[in-house]
């Protein structure tokens, strides 16, 4: 027996995707799916984020990690709801993973949630979360290389973020071949450098989420 | 990408149709893989048949699968030419701007499958 199916392989995962948008902008909340490699500081960002905006806001956070409850224990340090989802073994986030743990969040009482994917810069572009902004992190060790070699990951996010530029003047990190490299698969795209631990270029970051809540709760 | 992940869901959403028609097996499955779609066909394969000789599915142990592909096409945005490029950041030939607009290339669907009632 013949049947024809056309359907999008990815077709339960935007199903999910699209449940977890709707209960997004139906309690205004800010989502943002924060992507990069592993050790580029994206956890780190967080804190320093949450430590910033916690008289401001309500944050909540979801951790996306193979394995342990390290991060999300970094963040409940901070007094901010963290729910870790542990992949084992599984490379990114999809958006059944996050719809299963939003329940843990009180909706009503958070005006920013973060889900911080897992450290990879391939297979989490891939899968829509539901998420209203996608912001890439992107560290100097790493090389400036980085955003033509993963077309994927800088084509699709709105904001990069380029941390440990502390450590610019010990390595060879070419920012403005980076903005070029940006521009050409992303023109869209807005990079802004940023140093978590010193806390230089930090203002600009907290200035883009605080306009992203105000544009929520307007809705 | 994560072929494997990949063909789970392929598996698990023709299962799921599978059984609502009370089919035992399933002995073909036919894709349609774009080549901008971020997957490789040959990963593909091999988890496709990792899946077929497992117990714990419909697909039987010598069940085959056909890719089709399909073929990248842009639409240059300031020259309306259209072309194929060979990655997502795009380049017009014409006019050598990265202004393309993919129309094609990013599907990644399951077109058919075939089964059978009886084991």
């Amino acid at each position: 027996m013949r049947i024809t199916l056309e359907v999008d392989v990815l077709t339960n995962n935007n199903r999910a995707a699209a449940f977890n948008r709707q209960l997004f902008e139906e309690t205004n909340t800010l989502v943002i799916n924060i992507m990069s490699s592993p050790g580029a500081g994206k956890t780190t960002i967080l804190e320093k984020t949450i430590e910033a905006l916690a008289d401001e806001f309500r944050i909540g956070v979801i951790e996306g990690d193979l394995a342990t409850e390290k991060d999300a224990e970094r963040i409940r340090a901070l007094g901010a709801q963290a729910v870790q989802i542990n992949t084992h073994g599984g490379c990114h986030l999809d958006a059944r993973m996050v719809a299963a743990v939003l329940p843990q969040f009180n909706f009503e009482h958070l005006d920013i949630l973060f889900i911080e994917n897992v450290g990879n810069l391939v297979c989490p572009s891939g899968y829509d979360l539901g998420q209203q902004h996608k912001v890439a992190v992107l560290s100097i060790p790493e090389g400036n290389d980085k955003i033509p070699k993963y077309p994927t990951m800088f084509m699709r996010t709105e904001l990069v973020l380029l941390n440990k530029i502390d450590l610019l003047p010990y390595l060879d990190f070419n920012i403005e071949q980076a903005k070029e490299d940006l521009s050409c698969i992303n023109p869209q795209s807005r990079l802004l450098t940023v140093s978590a631990k010193t806390g230089e270029g930090m203002d600009e970051w907290l200035h883009w989420i605080r306009e992203g809540v105000a544009r929520c709760k307007k809705q | 990408m994560h072929e494997m992940a990949l063909m789970g869901e392929i598996v698990h959403l023709i299962e799921q149709d599978a059984r609502s028609k009370e089919m035992k097996q399933v002995k073909k499955v036919e894709l349609l893989v774009g080549t901008l779609s971020n997957v490789l066909p040959d990963a593909l394969q091999f988890a496709f048949d990792v899946y077929k000789v497992q117990a714990d599915n419909c697909l039987t142990s010598d069940a085959e699968l056909i890719i089709h592909t399909e073929r990248a096409r842009a639409i240059c945005a300031i020259c309306g030419k259209e072309y194929e490029p060979a990655t997502k950041i795009t380049q017009c030939p014409t006019c050598l701007l990265p202004s393309g607009n993919i129309v094609a290339g990013e599907t990644f669907r399951i077109l058919v499958y075939e089964g059978s009632l009886t084991t």
